[in-house]
């Protein structure tokens, strides 16, 4: 099904409505105002914006960090599922399959609430509905009792057959997690699926998503590796997305590499060298940072058997996220400024929350600094 | 023993001599063993309060990873993860002999978890939470270990303070009353001795003066 073919009228209004909305959301400087505030100044600053509504709403629930936290949640799944109305037909597939992600963390919490007993209200708070299952069929499904209730008020779902191949016995060990992972699996194949049908701006979307791919793939294979215990290949062939530039192939081969001139020599064969060094630049302000420190970087990390750090993932997205603006500035009446707009959106609630969160736990803003993706 | 119980006779010298060793050789044991414990004491107070400021940093570490994870995730994301859980930590209760005390043994089970044994699927995490999850796991092995030093340490003081007391009353009171009862026996053995002698000098005194007269 060709997506936005030759662009159409409806395709090009929509476009600059999501473009006109992308300047909505809230700019550096407000960030810097907030990061001041405590946190019922931010409560009430963000009030007399435009997440007053669910912070009144929202209220008598709850209060501090927590109550910002589930006003912006809530006005996430608000701004998605607006984005889905005004978005024209095609557009709105492509960006209901996107909003996919939020259904699936959704699903899984109300399966995994259930098995465990947890009280209904309490899942009900956790959930976002940001995606295409709305708020009705998730409390729905939190009326359910049994998994097969559950996945009986699913069959409509996109990501159904995956939940229904892989679901065996509610509650077996570890298999809400191999679930999870295909589910994920699914959502990018689909995606990607959905980006080969030719529509205007797919090829970058592709692109950006075999990007997005590769760098989740790379995170995760730091993961996997820096356990106690040496993994399986089959559970890095379960764990890898497929459908990157960088072939599964190419990281099971990664996981086995233990000297540094091996490793180095295929990491800077992939993609995601010059991304990182470019990340590692701004992050520290260092101009001569390259790809190969960038490499000897990540095996320092590779070799300790350690995780990536947090602020250079988060200065990973940043870069992420000005590739995915660029592109929708080249390609101003496609999907991708639809997608720049939903990631922006989200990434601003993440600012939101990590702000305040970070205010609770008492960390100096330089800190906090590090985790806002702008 | 009250001196008023004591029979000032060669069975009983015999018996308070035997009881005198016997509270000695227990006084010399239990000295010794006041003093192993003491060793040991010293040993374990310095290995509780190592283990107690690693328990505190430990501490602090996971309230920082779980608040890294919880900004970078939200507290939603951080109790989905933690939903996910599909063995929950325990430890089993054991017991070690050191100097006849019996110290707790605890043994962690499935607290430091693999991956796959956390439940959480890894392409809907982030490293944050694997960060949050081994913060939390050490922090939980620091507490058990933590809590098997503190009790083994106040069970040592426990026996301390009562070998302490053995010793104590060993050295200053049972000892000395039976080294009073011995000295009240000889004294009373030799008086009676003495009596002895002087009645049988009289004896003869008086035989010979009857040997003389006839």
């Amino acid at each position: 099904m060709p997506l936005c073919g030759p662009i159409s009228p409806s395709c090009i209004y929509a476009c600059t409505r999501f473009r006109v909305r992308r300047t909505t959301l809230l700019p550096r400087e407000e960030y810097l105002r907030i990061m001041r505030m405590s946190i019922p100044e931010v409560v009430a600053h963000l009030g007399r914006q435009e997440y007053g509504q669910e912070l009144a709403d929202l209220a008598h629930d709850f209060s501090g960090a927590q109550l910002i936290e589930e006003a912006v949640h809530r006005n996430l799944a608000q701004s998605f599922r607006h984005a889905m109305t005004i978005a024209p037909g095609d557009l709105r597939t492509l960006t209901g399959e996107y909003l996919n992600r939020w259904d699936i963390a959704n699903v899984m919490a109300v399966l995994r609430g259930t098995v465990h007993g947890i009280p209904r209200q309490q899942i009900r708070d956790l959930l976002i509905p940001a995606g295409e299952i709305d708020s009705a069929l998730l409390d729905r499904l939190l009326g359910a009792t049994t998994c097969d209730e559950i996945l009986e008020g699913l069959q409509g779902w996109r990501l159904y057959p995956v939940l229904a191949e892989y679901y065996r016995i509610c509650g077996e060990q570890g298999v809400f997690a191999r679930i999870e992972n295909e589910l994920y699996r699914q959502y990018y194949a689909g995606l990607l699926e959905l980006g080969s049908s030719g529509c205007s701006g797919c090829q970058e979307l592709i692109g950006y998503l075999r990007f997005e791919i590769d760098i989740t793939n790379m995170r995760n294979l730091l993961r996997l590796h820096c356990a106690a215990e040496a993994c399986d290949i089959a559970v890095i062939d379960r764990t890898m997305i497929p459908g990157g530039r960088i072939p599964t192939g190419l990281f099971r081969k990664l996981y086995g590499i233990e000297t540094e001139e091996e490793f180095v020599t295929a990491f800077l064969a992939t993609d995601i060298a010059p991304v990182l060094a470019q990340a590692v630049r701004e992050l520290r302000q260092d101009p001569n940072f390259s790809s190969f420190d960038a490499a000897e970087l990540i095996w320092q990390r590779w070799h300790h058997r350690r995780r990536p750090v947090h602020e250079i993932e988060v200065a990973v997205t940043r870069v992420r996220l000005h590739q995915l603006e660029g592109l929708s500035r080249r390609h101003p009446f496609s999907v991708l400024p639809v997608l720049a707009y939903l990631e922006r959106k989200r990434y601003e609630v993440a600012n939101l929350r990590a702000i305040v969160r970070g205010k609770a736990f008492n960390l100096p803003s330089e800190r906090i600094w590090q985790y806002i993706v702008l | 023993m009250p001196v008023d119980d004591i029979k000032p006779t060669r069975s009983g010298l015999l018996l308070v001599r035997r009881r005198m060793a016997l509270a000695e050789r227990i006084h010399k044991l239990l000295s010794m063993k006041l003093d192993g414990m003491m060793l040991e004491l010293v040993k374990q107070t310095d290995r509780t309060a190592r283990e107690r400021r690693e328990l505190e940093e430990k501490h602090n570490r996971a309230r920082e990873m779980v608040a890294v994870a919880a900004m970078m995730e939200g507290a939603t994301g951080v109790l989905l993860a933690a939903l996910s859980v599909e063995t929950y930590p325990t430890y089993t209760a054991g017991y070690k002999n050191v100097f006849g005390v019996q110290l707790p043994d605890f043994e962690p089970v499935m607290v430091k978890k693999t991956l796959d044994q956390r439940g959480y699927g890894i392409l809907g995490t982030s490293s944050v939470i694997d960060d949050a999850a081994d913060a939390y796991e050490d922090l939980l092995e620091a507490i058990i270990t933590s809590a098997e030093l503190e009790e083994g340490v106040k069970r040592l003081l426990d026996d301390i303070e009562r070998t302490r007391r053995r010793v104590n009353a060993l050295e200053l009171k049972i000892i000395p009353e039976l080294e009073e009862a011995r000295r009240f026996i000889e004294n009373q053995r030799d008086e009676m001795e003495r009596q002895e002698w002087t009645r049988l000098r009289r004896i003869k005194k008086i035989k010979a003066k009857r040997a003389g007269r006839l």
